[in-house]
This record gives structure tokens, sequence and C-alpha cells, in this order.
């Protein structure tokens, strides 16, 4: 295996692990007080949600991603983009019949908890607040750092997936497989290394900010820098594997 | 989610005829048992499955005792975490296994020690995100031990795919693993099973008179419905055993059969124990009302 | 042909996913699970004993993940040993096939609830929350069929998803990942669906049905929840029937939208840019059609949410009360 190839693998996976990270940080969660409108944010945990984003995403990308036959810039960047607006598709839509829910199912106005004056539309949130509560629904700023948290996070994982299948478990590799089934062993290869490595990033993330988070709005997002370089090294260590296994799958050598 | 309470006190009980095991001890166990098992690819696979039921009671510990304080995320996150190092573990220990490390007699795998380089990457992987999240300067989220559970969850999570792949494929070698294991998609399977086995028990036990004992049964149990599952998978591979389809096929009966007498025995204890710990159990009954 | 069959299959994709994610969300709340159930815990410590049925597998994605994944691992193998049978027609196999696999799914869904309901109770015996035999047994088949529900909607979708191609007549389009895979996918996306957005009807108001309506739930009022019913003691069936209504809809709306538009878009693509008869020539420019529309109906969502936030704040007006 080459040294650039590597080199490639490598700078792909800690550059996914950094923006699934940022993506965690930046989606709005409220986690398990959301669901009892005592905090801002999407009722679930972060990591489950952001996975979800990604899986979405995912799907989409792999679908995209055969439709080239051979890799090349503008495939990586197509593939990855394809990802992230299926991941942003994805948390879009969840945030918006989330809102649905609040406003018609529970009758309370999405409102955010941590500061007064919406930073984007200029609202004026805290009359809006139930007391003893620390905001409740997806105000209009959470929304938005949420779709382009998505976006984000999307995008790292389809970029992880699409280095991995074409450069460190490319279906050459195994020649006496038909076609399909090779491109099946690729994918899904990449995928759950895509998968395992983005979860561990998420997670990582996900402590940082202590489970719940508003958006960058939040002070919370302050802390962002000290999980990205946590990120980048686990990222890191984990590219490594993948270097590891794809360099003995391909029977070794320099 | 659900999202511990309270950090639940320790109070340590007697251990009844030597169960549960200390928590070193039992890791100690896990460990030496689940790598002996793991570098012998050419065990029958119900002998490699008592090695993954150990990993998993190991696993479920370390979970038990990092999240007892609370992570802010749910019980869930950190058996998640478990397999997302566990699966990269295990393939670069395989990868690893593929180019050397290995002893063949008569082409049967007989001894791989190459694999045991993932293992050790992924303890390394462990141990750092755990000094990052303990550590003041980065993530502090200030839960003792963390370091040691956090690499423990790695080791763990990454014996027990190598464990699982092993009992399927019959062998660690990466190609052939990819060839088994992935295009059938099992490792989608083992992926979530393994998480469930180590963070289900204590979130499905967690309260102020959770046992340790007792959640530890359940990850027993759940390790009996991975060993049915993985046989079932490995029957219809047409997985061989020693050279031979028909050995190979008793091999995955007797998975599976281990796998009915795990989970029968263990699902029966938990039942029985939980039942006896309840405050009371009722046929039906109304509730007391609040002054 | 081969089009029109495609369009309605992916028709049946989404409709199985509105109907999958409606499931969910109702299987949440026929065992209480995810982040309201919270609140089911505590209220036995802080003296609530209660008729509730305490589901805490783990959070809802990873355990539908389970499910969907068993289910599919299972049939991925009946497939296998069906499919030779019917060399023409692949797809006979598929009808008893994906039952059976939902069925061993669902086996361990149940053995899972069983486990989950004992331990909680058991951990909290010093505040003096009974073990229910009725209530136990009572709602270990309703968790079952709608768990059913949902992991037949997903095994299904993941089914013809992996053969797209096959069933439509264009080949190519048969997804690159192994069924026990795309199981896992949309085990994962339906779960944090269902709790994300299922969860607030059931956690905010349902469970808190005798606190003022139109307000966040204080954090003194956690725990405090309600117990009795519109007649007798409320068990956990009754949460279902005042979910279905509304929570349940609009959570099954969500991911069926979801899958309608992630298809439709990149559908779309493939017929824009002409993938489908020039192959992948036409690969980037279908691609990046397809990302295009998403981008359009995303700042379309973004719109709606604004205009969403706007009517609420307007109609209901600040905070009243005390």
């Amino acid at each position: 295996m080459d040294p650039i190839t590597a080199l490639l693998i490598l700078v792909c996976v800690i550059v996914g692990g950094l923006l699934a990270s940022l993506g965690v940080h930046m989606i709005p969660v409220g986690g398990a007080p959301a669901a009892m409108g005592t905090a801002t944010g999407i009722a679930t945990g972060t990591v489950q949600l952001m996975f979800g984003a990604a899986l979405t995403g995912l799907f989409t990308a792999s679908t995209v991603a055969t439709f080239f036959e051979t890799p090349s810039p503008l495939a990586l960047v197509l593939v990855a983009l394809s990802g992230a607006v299926g991941a942003m598709l994805m948390m879009s839509f969840t945030m918006l019949f989330a809102n649905m829910l609040y406003v018609f199912g529970a009758g309370v106005v999405p409102v955010s908890g941590r500061v007064e004056v919406d930073p984007i539309t200029k609202e004026p949130q805290t009359p809006y607040k139930t007391p003893q509560t620390d905001g409740h629904g997806v105000p209009n700023v959470s929304y938005i750092s949420g779709w382009i948290g998505a976006f984000l996070g999307g995008f790292g994982g389809a970029l992880m997936y699409f280095v991995l299948k074409n450069y460190a478990f490319p279906a050459s590799l195994f020649p006496e497989l038909g076609a399909v089934d090779a491109e099946m062993i690729s994918a899904a290869a990449a995928g759950i290394a895509a998968a395992g490595i983005f979860v561990a990033n998420a997670i990582l993330s996900a402590y940082n900010i202590g489970g719940t988070i508003e958006g960058f709005h939040d002070p919370k997002f302050k802390r962002l820098p000290k999980a990205l370089i946590s990120c980048a090294v686990v990222s890191a260590l984990c590219g490594l594997c993948v270097i590891i296994a794809s360099w003995g799958l391909m029977g070794g050598g320099v | 989610m659900t999202v511990p309470t309270a950090p639940v006190e320790e109070e340590e009980k007697k251990p009844e005829k030597g169960w549960p095991p200390t928590e070193t001890k039992l890791g100690i166990i896990a460990a030496v048992l689940g790598i002996i098992m793991t570098i012998l690819p050419f065990m029958p696979s119900f002998v490699k499955a008592i090695g993954l039921t150990f990993v998993l009671v190991w696993g479920a510990d370390s979970v038990r005792k990092t999240s007892r304080y609370g992570l802010g995320t749910g019980v869930p996150s950190i058996g998640v975490l478990a397999v997302g190092y566990g699966v990269i573990g295990a393939i670069a220990g395989m990868g690893i296994a593929k180019v050397g490390g290995d002893f063949t007699i008569g082409g049967v795998e007989v001894l791989n020690v190459g694999v045991l380089g993932g293992v050790a990457i992924a303890a390394l992987i462990g141990y750092i995100s755990g000094i990052f999240s303990n550590s003041e300067k980065f993530i502090s989220m200030k839960i003792p031990g963390l370091e040691r559970g956090m690499t423990e969850l790695g080791v763990a999570g990454t014996l027990a795919f190598l464990l699982e792949s092993s009992m399927v494929a019959g062998t660690l070698k990466l190609d052939a693993v990819l060839e088994d294991v992935f295009l059938s998609g099992a490792i989608a399977f083992m992926f979530v099973m393994s998480a469930i086995g180590m963070f289900h028990p204590f979130n499905a036990c967690l309260g102020p008179d959770e046992d340790r004992g007792r959640t530890l049964l359940l990850s027993f149990e759940i390790s009996g419905l991975i060993c049915i599952i993985l046989g079932i998978v490995s029957i219809a591979l047409g997985a061989e055993w020693l050279g031979s389809s028909s050995l190979g096929l008793l091999n995955a009966a007797l998975l599976i059969l281990y796998g009915i007498v795990v989970w029968v025995v263990f699902y029966a204890k938990f039942v029985r124990r939980s039942f006896e710990a309840s405050y009371e159990v009722v046929g039906t009954g109304l509730i007391k009302t609040v002054k | 042909m081969p089009f029109e069959i495609l369009f309605g299959l992916l028709l049946l994709i989404a409709f199985l996913a509105f109907v999958a994610c409606f499931f969910e969300d109702a299987e949440s709340d026929c065992g209480s699970q995810s982040n309201p159930n919270s609140q089911v815990q505590l209220a036995a410590q802080i003296g609530y004993v209660h008729r509730f049925f305490n589901k805490a597998i783990s959070g809802e994605p990873l355990s539908n993940c389970m499910y969907a994944t068993t289910a599919c691992t299972v049939t991925w193998v009946l497939l296998r040993q069906f499919e030779p049978m019917f060399p023409a027609e692949k797809w006979k196999a598929a009808i008893l096939a994906i039952p059976l696999g939902v069925l061993a799914g669902e086996i361990f869904h149940l053995i899972f609830a069983t486990t989950a309901h004992l331990g909680r109770t058991s951990g909290q015996s010093r505040f003096q929350q009974p073990l229910y035999l009725d209530v136990f047994y009572g709602h270990l088949v309703p968790i079952m069929t709608h768990g059913f529900m949902t992991t037949f909607c997903i095994t299904g979708i993941a089914y013809l998803q992996a053969n797209l191609g096959t069933l439509s007549g264009i080949p190519e389009l048969n997804h690159p990942f192994p069924l026990p895979l795309l199981g896992f996918i949309w085990g994962i996306t339906v779960g944090s669906i269902g709790s994300s957005t299922g969860d607030i009807h059931y956690g905010t108001e349902r469970i808190f049905q005798d606190r003022p309506f139109g307000e966040g739930k204080r954090v003194v009022y956690h725990g405090m929840i309600t117990r009795y019913a519109d007649c007798g003691i409320r068990t956990q069936k009754d949460i279902v029937a005042f979910c279905i209504k509304y929570g349940c809809p609009l959570t099954g709306m969500t991911f069926g939208m979801i899958i309608l538009f992630e298809n439709w878009r990149t559908v779309l693509g493939m017929l824009g840019g002409g993938y489908l008869t020039a192959g992948s020539a036409a690969g980037a420019a279908a691609a990046a059609i397809g990302i295009v529309i998403g981008l359009v109906i995303g700042i379309a969502l973004i719109l709606g949410n604004l205009y969403l936030v706007r009517w609420a704040r307007k109609r209901y007006g600040p905070f009243v009360g005390e």
C-alpha cells in the first residue's frame, strides 16, 4: 500500500472525525428533559440523533457512490455532499415535526433558555419561557444550528465512507468473487468501519457537552476546542487501525 | 435515553458462593479466557463462545463501574463506544493476522497471535480517550477509574468482535472474515448485539437496589442469544471446521445448543432473583395514595 | 415499464416507513421506553408508586436497531435457503422469509422487555414499588405486536432497497449494503426519530396530564406523573390510546417524509441526469441534481420552521400564569 493512499485515508478519517465532533456540538439536543418540555432541543440523546442522521446520509451517499465507477476528487465531493444533504434533511424534518408536536400537541412556544434574544431573528425569548424550565421546543436559532450541524456531520460520515470504500477496502481486492459481491463486501466493510469511527467521535463530543446543548449560541459551545483535540487524536488512531487493516488485506509489505 | 438520576451508592454485599468475583478478578479471568480462545481459531465454536460470554460479562461490568456516576448521556453511549473501538481494533488485528503471526498445521489454522496487535491498539485508543475524557484540560468528566474502564471496554469490544468473527468464519484472516461475516451482513448483528450485551444489563437493572451479581447474569443471557443467531448464520454460510463441512455443521449445532442452554439457565436465574429482590410480587393490586 | 415499477416501489417504501415509525412510537408508549421513562423511573423514588411498564431496554435507536438487525439477519439466512427454490422469481422466497425473520427479532424484543421491567422494578424495591404480575404479563403481547409491525416494515424496506434493481428491472439500482446492514441503518434512524419526535407527546402531555396545558413541565413536577386514568388506575396501555391520536401519526409522517424525499431527490437526480439510460457517465450530473434538490427542500424547511415559530408566538403570546 503506497504512503500517499495511507496519508489520504488518515487525513480523511481525521477530518471526518472532527466534522462529526463539530456536528454534535451544533445540533440542539435536550436529552431526557426535552421530552418533558423542560429543556430546549430535540428530545433524545445526542449520540443517537447524530448517528441516525449520519446513517441516513450514509445510505444516500452509498447509493450515490455507485454512480461512479472510478474514484475522483469530484466523486468524493459529490458523495460527501449527498451524505451531508441526507443527514441535513433527516434532522430538518425531525426538528420541524418535533416543533409541531410542541406547538400543537403540548401548546408550548419554542423558546431558547440560554439566550434572552434569538441571535438570528432577534425575537425576545425570556417572556415566552415557562418559569423553572430551561426553555422548550426548537427555536429558530437552534433550528439553523442543527441544520448546519447535521450537514457537517453527514459530510464527515460520507467522506469517511467514500475514502474507506475506495482506498482502504476497494472492491478490486476480492477478484475471486463476482463483481456484485466484491462491491458489497467493500461497501459493508467501509460502512461499518465509518460507523464505528463516527460513533466513537460523536460519543466523546457528547461527553464534552454533558449530553445537552442548544446550538452554537450556547455557552457550552465554547468547550468545542477541547473535544476537537481529543477527537483528532482518537480519529488519528482509528485511521491508523484502518490503514493497518488495509495494509494486511493488501498482503503486507511497503 | 434514560438518564441515571443520581450516583448510586456502592453497597457491596457479601458475595455468595464466590459470585460475583471482584471487578479486578473478573477482568483478569475474562481477559485471559478471551485471549486464549481468540488466538486458537481451530477450537470448536462453543468453546470460543465461553470466551465470548466472559468477555461480554467483563464489558458489562466495566460499563457498570463507569456509568454508575452518571455520564450525562445515558448508559448506552459507553457500550456503543466499546463496540466502536472494538470493530476498528478487530479489523486492524485481523489485518495483521492476515500477513503474519499464524501457525498452520495441515491446512488448519492452529494459533494466531497477530490479532493481539489489534487488541493492543484498541486498548491504547481506549486508554487515550479515557485520559482525554477525564483530564481537567479536556473533557473533564471526573469519573474515577474512567481510564481503566475505557481501556477495558476497548479490549472487551475487540475481543468480542474477534471471537464472534472466528465463531462464524472459523478463521481470523481478514479476507476470509470479510467474505463470510461482512458479505452476509452478520457484522451489523454483531455490532449491535455486542453493544447491547455490554450496556443492557446495567441499563435494565438501574436503580438504588441494583445488585452486581444480578446485573451480570443478564450479560450471560444475552451472550446465549448471540450464540444462537450466530450458529444459525454459520449453518447458512456452510462454514467448515477442520476442513470438513459435516464437522462444521456439528460445530454450529453445538454452538446453538450452548446458546440455548446458557440462555435458559441464566434467564431463569435472573427472573427468579428479580422476583426475590422485588419489594413485593402481587398478582394485581391498587397503588397506595400519596398524601 | 421499469420506471413506473421503480416509482411504485419507492412509494411503497415511503408508505412502509410511515407505518414503521407510527408503530415505533406506539410501541415505545406500550412499554415506557426512552426519555420520558426517566419520569416513570423517578416516580417510584418520590413515593408515586405506579402501574406503568418500565421497559428500559436501551435508548429507542439501539433497541429498534437490535430488533431490525436480528430480523434482517434471520431473514437473510432464510432467503438464502428459500431463494434456490424459485430461481426465476426470487421474490417469492421473501413472502415466508420476512415474517419468520421478524418473528425471531420480536422474540428477542420480548425477552429484553421482560428483563428490563424485572430489572428496573427489582432495582427499586426500597421505594416499595411492587411487581404487578398483571401489568407485567398484560403488556408483553401489545409490546410484541406493535414491535412486530415496526420491525416488519423496516425489514420490508431493507429487503426492497436491497433488491430494488432486481424487482424493478434496472439491476444497477440494487443497494450495495447487505440486508442486515440496511436493517441496522433504518433501525437506528427509525428509533432516533421515534424518540425525538414521538416522545414529546408522551412526555410533555400525557404523562403530566393533570398539570396545566400550554407550558413546559417545570422541574418541580418531575416524577409526579399522572397515575390515574379516566376510570381507575392508569396503566401503560392507556398511554397508547392517547398518543396514537396525534403523536404517533406525526412521528410516522416524519420518517415517511424523510424516506420519501430522500428517495425522491435521488431518483429525480437519476432521471434528470440521465443516469438510468446513460450509466455512470452521467453519474456526476445525477448526484449534483439530487444535492441541489435536497438543499432546496432543506431551505424550505427552515422557512417552514420560521413561520411555525412566528405563528405560535403570535397566537399563544408570552407566558401567562405563575
